[in-house]
């Protein structure tokens, strides 16, 4: 995700976490009740943006007093993680055996050029036309969508070459499959996870959208049938739902970079290698 | 740092192909299409929902030259994805901007950034178009959304992220505000801007599809669904390969515009620019 850097003075220890949030927490206060005011006295039409206590009411009701929302939640969750898994297993596979042969990737990358240049979405009537109006069409556009970003961020991660290293692991007796595996995997990694996220995204967006053309459930159905009644608030609490499942993905692929590829962050490679230490010391019965 | 489509360039991981390849491209592709076509006269293939390459060229005969009726909605389509990139992206640059050169601003905004980022934004495009009602200004106000974000978080990022010791070298000559923002913030963060743009461009034309596909008037958007909907695949598909050329055309295009306007990145355009001053100051000192 985006990183914008902080402040200067923002850079602060755990103790002051807790005093940093105060103030956004009233930034936050500050804008809702203003956004509140605006509204009840007509300076906004209260039609097109809905007041946040009205806003606050739709979410109770669809998230705890109806609970509506969680059959549709887990849909379109289902829909976007099965057709990134889908499109990742596609796209890394097709990645490492361009990797490995010159002349495959020769004449796959051309068919994977023309695929990225077209608006995914463009696709969206035919795969409904081919898939169904069911959960199928939804996971085939989040995995054809997903595609080419994890595809090309694996092979570029896996065709940049440390001839150093290689010389390294040759002259030690390193056969190639041991440099594919312990080499030039590893090296991949960090880009491939750069890749994976941004599929999840798209992949989110693909099963959303497919879920506007034509579906039964989902959120993407139940906003845009609450955007048609006009039932703003709902709406936008709806709107929420996606961005928690947005945030939920995000997190855990952030997390899964984290664990696997913890030799990129200080804290979790000394982690790391006191686990190791530790595992070494009870082998060797200290 | 700033988010760029996470996809490096084509041409790096070797995904041009030289000329004298093309033949042997050009001869696969036939045999593909030509599998295609007897797969679908030998009845392998529904040509109901999987037409026929013959066929998806009668179409490209039919919308482009016998009826011509691609040409108003591509029309429309390219109007609404220019209007809505232009107010977008001068949206986004500015806001990013500001909220670059304001250390407090930036400390507030980021947890809206996280949750916005979060959010797929496409899916506030039922939203909208309730609120500003069929027909343009809802198009434009979903593409501008779509394209907002990229160029927003670039420029943030560009802006904030100038080297240190350049800015040191710059304040210690004396340099005034203006001469370090011309000649020191705007060059190091111009790439950055651009490929925000890049991703914007991409991401206007889907949003026009999505539009599109929501309110099924007019557009290229709504001619593939409408084509689907009657089972006219071929026609469709015609759609959706002219839409890959238009993809095609924006990257390329943008590419030409990124070299020109940010030259100093590229070695080339270094080189381009570098021997032009020359020789005009050679012209100039006779």
């Amino acid at each position: 995700m985006a990183d914008i850097p902080d402040a200067p003075d923002a850079a602060g220890g755990r103790s002051f976490r807790t005093a940093r949030l105060i103030p956004h927490l009233v930034l936050f206060a500050a804008i809702l009740i203003i956004w509140e005011a605006a509204v009840r006295t007509g300076l906004i039409t209260s039609i097109i943006v809905p007041m946040p206590s009205k806003i606050g009411a739709a979410i109770w009701e669809l998230y705890v007093a109806k609970g509506t929302i969680y059959k549709h939640f887990f849909i379109t969750l289902t829909e976007a993680v099965v057709g990134f898994a889908i499109g990742a297993a596609v796209a890394i596979s097709l990645a490492v055996f361009s990797a490995l042969s010159e002349t495959f990737k020769r004449y796959v990358a051309p068919y994977a050029i023309v695929l990225n240049v077209t608006p995914g979405i463009a696709l969206t009537p035919i795969i409904i036309a081919w898939f169904g109006f069911g959960m199928g069409s939804k996971i085939a556009l989040a995995a054809v969508i997903s595609f080419f970003p994890i595809f090309v961020n694996t092979l570029t991660g896996l065709i940049q070459r440390d001839e150093d290293r290689e010389e390294l692991f040759r002259s030690l007796g390193g056969s190639e499959r041991q440099i594919f595996a312990k080499l030039r995997l590893p090296a991949a990694l960090p880009l491939l996870f750069a890749g994976l996220k941004i599929g999840l995204t798209t992949a989110l967006i693909g099963a959303v959208v497919a879920e506007f053309a034509q579906a039964t459930d989902g959120v993407g159905v139940l906003m845009s049938r609450f955007s048609f009644q006009l039932n703003m608030a709902a709406s936008l609490a709806t709107l929420l739902s996606m961005t928690l499942i947005g945030l939920i993905l995000f997190y855990s692929m952030e997390f899964l970079d984290d664990r696997i590829v913890f030799w990129r962050r200080e804290t979790r490679r000394a982690a790391k290698s006191r686990a190791k230490t530790r595992r070494w010391k009870a082998q060797m019965g200290e | 740092m700033a988010v760029s489509d996470g996809i490096s360039p084509p041409r790096r991981i070797g995904l041009t192909m030289p000329r004298r390849r093309l033949l042997t491209h050009a001869v696969i592709f036939l045999v593909l299409v030509g599998l295609w076509e007897i797969g679908s006269r030998a009845g392998w293939l529904d040509p109901l929902f999987y037409p026929r390459p013959s066929n998806i060229l009668r179409s490209f005969w039919l919308i482009y030259v016998q009826n011509g009726n691609v040409w108003f909605h591509l029309y429309a389509t390219l109007g609404l994805v220019f209007a809505g990139f232009v107010a977008g992206s001068i949206l986004g640059v500015g806001l990013g901007a500001l909220v670059g050169f304001q250390p407090l601003v930036r400390r507030f905004i980021k947890p809206y950034v996280i949750v916005l980022e979060a959010t797929p934004r496409i899916a506030v495009a039922p939203l909208l178009i309730a609120a500003l009602g069929f027909g343009a200004p809802s198009k434009i106000a979903i593409i501008m959304l779509v394209c907002f974000f990229a160029p927003f978080i670039n420029t943030l990022s560009g802006v904030v992220n100038v080297s240190e010791d350049r800015l040191e070298l710059f304040n210690s000559l004396g340099a005034g505000k203006m001469q370090v923002l011309r000649k020191l913030v705007l060059p190091e963060a111009l790439p950055v801007i651009m490929a925000g743009e890049r991703l914007a461009l991409t991401a206007a034309l889907s949003g026009a599809l999505v539009a599109e596909f929501i309110q099924r008037d007019q557009g290229i958007g709504s001619l593939i669904l409408i084509y689907t909907r009657n089972l006219n695949m071929a026609s469709a598909f015609a759609c959706i390969f002219t839409l890959t050329i238009i993809g095609f055309l924006i990257f390329r295009g943008m590419e030409w515009i990124d070299n020109r306007i940010a030259f100093w990145n590229t070695e080339a355009g270094m080189a381009r620019v570098g021997t032009k001053r020359a020789l005009a100051f050679r012209g100039a000192h006779g």
